[in-house]
């Protein structure tokens, strides 16, 4: 008898060492952290209408293909100011990713290759706290009609920014090759 | 001198056949059957001898070498009596009353082969079981579950970096391989190629590898074949015994200690007990280069045991719980497919990630699981025709994922976290009524269900796989003839995802057997020859997965139309003894119906991260054929040679192409000098092994992975990168056992990859990001303890 009171004592203590059946909060149905849209608000440097340009996946990388990817959009021989915004949709209200980017400028870094023919050339990227390129906002000119597109690359860099980083340095948090018109 | 088997056989077991000629006393289960274990050449008694019944009763000899076996029922017993070092010897006994016999156990010096080829109780005898256990698995203490078994002929490793490891038996894994973990299905989430098995390796006593699908027992998916990991039975006699293992690496700095104590009650002897736990730590491992940067890990396990039992009746309960955290090599977590291509094209990690140096550290990207696991088991003789068997168990899986930290700032819950529990049952009947027929008749039920939280990859599901099968074998002496059936049926329902989507329910059900025939033409020469046919469900993850992997960079998509997938093989095999040499040889021949794999689709998936290659579940006929072929070659009683051969060759019929992902040819050459021993210095021994694993040049000719040439043109490629070369890692040991008054020790030096080689293994999935590692001098003690 003594022993199977053992017994059960072990069967008692098992059974402690399962967790109880967990419940489910309504954060666990989204992702801890995600960025499901960019928009690129472009502006001209000699005033006038804004013009916004937006990529939305709002299931992350994988599942659904991105429901909206608006190709950029820009009269020739013009000189804008372009704004980024990166946002998680999947939290209402939205995150505001850009801001966190702000707040470890020091670690990240916005590339903007153009390729294929389009004319535009991209410059006057905004500083980190040390003085090396952040790119969150920019200035873009344009010149002539062309159709091409423009690599917009979030690289981060903990502990790892130095001045003149190629491209290929860091952890990618965004790679999108933009099709962009000059017409 | 030392002795060999055939005059072995001679000595002993014509006088145990002669000792037990009839007398009386039938039915009654009270018999006892005692003897003192010796030395073979020395006559120095052995203590802890292991006496280990077909039932599974085992003990250990005493200080004297004296063991007594009580409450035995009149009729055949089969016994295997083993000792670190020696030989372990198979006896066979017909008992009608209290018997008395000496055994000698020759020095394993004269036939030594790490795998000793046995028979088992439940599983198939065809010969295709190799186990590890003894000597062979103190040297690999300290070491991961499937490192344990790699060096089993036919058995390979899929890698993932340095600290994830999971057994490839014959070309296949994860869902295609089930691990019982002490007579458990082992139910983590085992389809990941990076989801190691959840199983503390100093649980076992003995690892054993069934190959192929001869098992029936366990569940028909085993198409790739079956591992047992099997504790010390626990004691049966009296007293406190324990052991301690300890193990030092050199290369990740790493520390393991084990420690051990069970006992059987004086007062009452029926009850016995075990209590034991282990704990790891290692940091960065070094490659012959550059430190791979946050590829430490820690794990903390334990497990107790308790029975109450006699010979006719018992009850056995289990718990152990698995815990490790491991840190995912830095360099290998990478953005999108142009990131890898950077990495690869680089050759070696980034100098940030190269430089970081060595320490203990775990940051991220990082796994942490836990598994659980309960069982109680009953058993009861039925006369003295059978036994009945019935257990149950639960286990609870809960694996977190950690992926780079985005923000310093951001949430640090696990980006992918699954909880899976499984409750288990299963009623077995084991029949050893005749004198020539003997089987097993079971069912077995179980209750799966996942939950996971925040990243979706697989779904909630829930599942109840229930299965039965009769397994029976005839023995004439010189033929084995055994055969079995299973049914088997799954099914997979209330599937969602969080938020509200459902998929379909599915149901899968059909038959898989299984017949083999053993010839013995004589003590030198043995044949045998396995057919069977088996059946594997398409699994939660190839019907509905649907998101990136991160650790494999690439988008996996399930499919929801996926049958089932059935291997039809055949296998045949022989084993040669004659003096000083030993061979043993088999080939298989598996075509595999409806072979689900990953298949890469076109184009690449657009992504905010850029584009990531895209795989969906798709089904082909496939074709594995190979040999596994084992050479044991005696100089004289000293000096000793083993080889090892493994060949694979695994074709697409559909696409008339190489499959993907499969293990290259490889060979294994060990040469061992046992010394004679000394008062002092009993079982020294220096060894010294050279692995050669080619290159894999049998790879899928085309593809549609994109892959841009130094001189600037695209290819359509199967893989991101080609096969690495060739490697000969070369490795050496010395070992001996010393004895410190009363005390024992255990002590083995050795170093792998002693030559520090720079080497990849096509089955590492970070062979794109880094070497593997370099040297790694290891030192083990093992002190078994008389408390």
């Amino acid at each position: 008898m003594k022993h199977v009171l053992k017994i059960s004592f072990f069967l008692v203590a098992g059974s402690l060492l399962f967790s109880s059946c967990r419940k489910k909060s309504d954060d666990d149905d989204n992702e801890v952290e995600l960025i499901t849209t960019v928009n690129l608000t472009f502006t001209p440097v000699a005033g006038g209408s804004s013009r916004i340009f937006t990529f939305r996946d709002v299931d992350g990388e994988g599942g659904a293909a991105p429901t909206i990817f608006q190709d950029i959009s820009l009269a020739p021989n013009t000189a804008y100011n372009m704004s980024l915004q990166l946002l998680d949709e999947t939290k209402t209200p939205p995150d505001n990713i850009t801001e966190e980017v702000k707040k470890e400028d020091n670690e990240h870094q916005f590339y903007f290759v153009p390729a294929g023919g389009a004319a535009i050339t991209i410059s006057n990227l905004n500083a980190d706290r040390n003085g090396l390129p952040l790119g969150v906002t920019s200035t873009w000119t344009t010149a002539a009609v062309s159709n091409g597109t423009v690599r917009i690359v979030l690289k981060h860099k903990p502990g790892n920014k130095k001045a003149g980083d190629a491209i290929t340095v860091g952890d990618t948090d965004i790679d999108l090759a933009w099709p962009a018109r000059i017409q | 001198m030392l002795f060999n088997s055939r005059y072995f056989i001679r000595f002993i077991l014509i006088p145990v056949g002669i000792l037990f000629y009839s007398l009386s006393a039938m039915g009654q289960c009270t018999l006892r059957f005692s003897g003192f274990v010796r030395d073979a050449d020395t006559r120095v008694p052995l203590q802890n001898a292991t006496i280990r019944m077909e039932n599974g009763q085992e003990l250990a000899s005493d200080s004297n070498g004296y063991f007594i076996l009580k409450g035995l029922c009149p009729g055949k017993i089969d016994l295997e009596i083993s000792h670190v070092g020696c030989l372990s010897q198979l006896f066979h006994l017909h008992l009608k009353e209290d018997g008395k016999q000496d055994f000698l156990l020759p020095h394993a010096s004269n036939q030594l082969s790490e795998v000793v080829v046995v028979g088992q109780g439940n599983v198939s005898q065809s010969g295709f079981s190799e186990q590890v256990s003894g000597r062979a698995l103190d040297r690999t203490r300290g070491q991961s579950l499937a490192e344990s078994m790699q060096h089993v002929a036919g058995v390979s490793m899929l890698q993932t970096g340095t600290n994830i490891y999971k057994p490839v038996i014959h070309g296949l894994h994860s869902n295609r391989i089930i691990i019982l973990n002490n007579g458990i299905r082992q139910e983590g989430q085992q389809w990941g190629s990076e989801h190691a098995p959840e199983i503390d390796p100093f649980i076992a006593n003995r690892i054993s590898v069934i190959k192929g699908a001869a098992s029936l027992r366990y569940g028909s998916d085993a198409i790739g074949g079956v591992v047992l990991v099997e504790p010390k039975l626990l004691p049966v006699l009296p007293g406190i015994t324990g052991e301690i293992n300890a193990a030092a690496f050199s290369n990740n700095r790493q520390g393991v200690l084990s420690a051990m104590v069970e006992g059987a009650s004086t007062k009452h002897p029926a009850f016995a007990w075990r209590l034991q736990g282990s704990a790891k730590r290692g940091g960065n491992a070094r490659t012959p280069n550059y430190w791979l940067a946050n590829s430490g890990v820690s794990e903390y396990n334990f497990s107790a045991a308790a029975a109450m039992r006699t010979a006719h009746r018992g009850i056995e309960v289990f718990i152990s719980q698995f815990n490790t955290s491991l840190g995912i090599f830095a360099g290998s977590h990478i953005g999108n497919v142009t990131d890898l291509q950077n990495a690869i094209n680089e050759g070696q990690p980034p100098a940030n990630i190269r430089n970081v140096g060595f320490n203990y550290n775990i940051g991220r990207p990082n796994q942490e699981i836990q598994h659980t696991l309960g069982k109680v088991k009953v058993f009861k003789s039925t006369g003295d025709i059978g036994r009945l068997n019935a257990t149950i168990s639960i286990q609870q899986n809960k694996r977190k994922e950690y992926d780079l930290l985005r923000f310093a700032n951001s949430n640090i819950l696990p980006q992918l976290d699954m909880d899976l529990v499984t409750v288990a049952t299963d009623i077995v009947w084991d029949h050893y009524a005749g004198e020539k027929w003997r089987g097993t008749i079971g069912v077995n039920a179980a209750y799966q269900r996942n939950l996971y939280f925040r990243r979706f990859f697989i779904p909630n599901y829930q599942a109840i796989n229930a299965g039965g099968f009769i397994v029976e074998k005839y023995n004439t002496g010189k033929w084995l003839f055994e055969g079995g059936i299973r049914f088997d049926s799954r099914s997979i329902f209330n599937t969602d995802r969080n938020g509200g989507f459902t998929y379909e329910d599915k149901y899968f059900n059909s038959l898989s057997g299984n017949t083999g025939v053993t010839y013995t033409f004589n003590e030198k020469l043995q044949t045998f020859f396995n057919a069977s046919t088996a059946w594997r469900a398409p699994q939660v993850n190839e019907l509905y997965s649907d998101g990136l992997h991160h650790g494999a960079a690439r988008i996996e998509t399930g499919n929801a139309g996926l049958k089932a997938e059935r291997a039809n093989s055949v296998m045949g095999g022989v084993k040669y003894t004659h003096k000083r040499l030993s061979v043993e040889a088999s080939v298989y021949y598996k075509h595999i119906d409806d072979f689900i794999y990953l298949r890469p689709t076109f184009p690449p998936q657009l992504t905010i991260r850029g584009a990531f290659p895209a795989f969906n579940y798709a089904q082909t006929n496939a074709r594995l054929s190979g040999l596994d072929l084992s050479i044991v070659y005696n100089f004289n009683n000293h000096f000793s040679y083993n080889g090892k051969l493994a060949l694979l060759r695994a074709w697409d019929k559909n696409a008339k192409d190489w499959l993907v992902q499969m293990p290259s040819d490889r060979f294994e050459n060990h040469l061992k000098y046992l010394f004679s021993d000394s008062k002092k210095f009993k079982q020294t021994f220096i060894g010294i092994s050279l692995q050669s694993v080619l290159r894999q040049s049998r790879i899928p000719a085309t593809g549609t992975i994109e892959i841009l040439k130094p001189d600037g043109t695209i290819s359509l490629e199967a893989d991101y990168a080609p096969p690495p070369g060739a490697y000969h890692l070369t490795s050496i040991e010395f070992g001996s056992t010393m004895q410190c008054k009363s005390q024992p020790i255990q002590i083995i030096l050795g170093s792998n990859n002693l030559f520090n080689i720079a080497y990849r293994d096509y089955l590492n999935a970070f062979r794109y990001f880094s070497d593997d590692m370099g040297r790694n001098i290891f030192l083990k003690l093992q002190l078994p303890l008389n408390l």
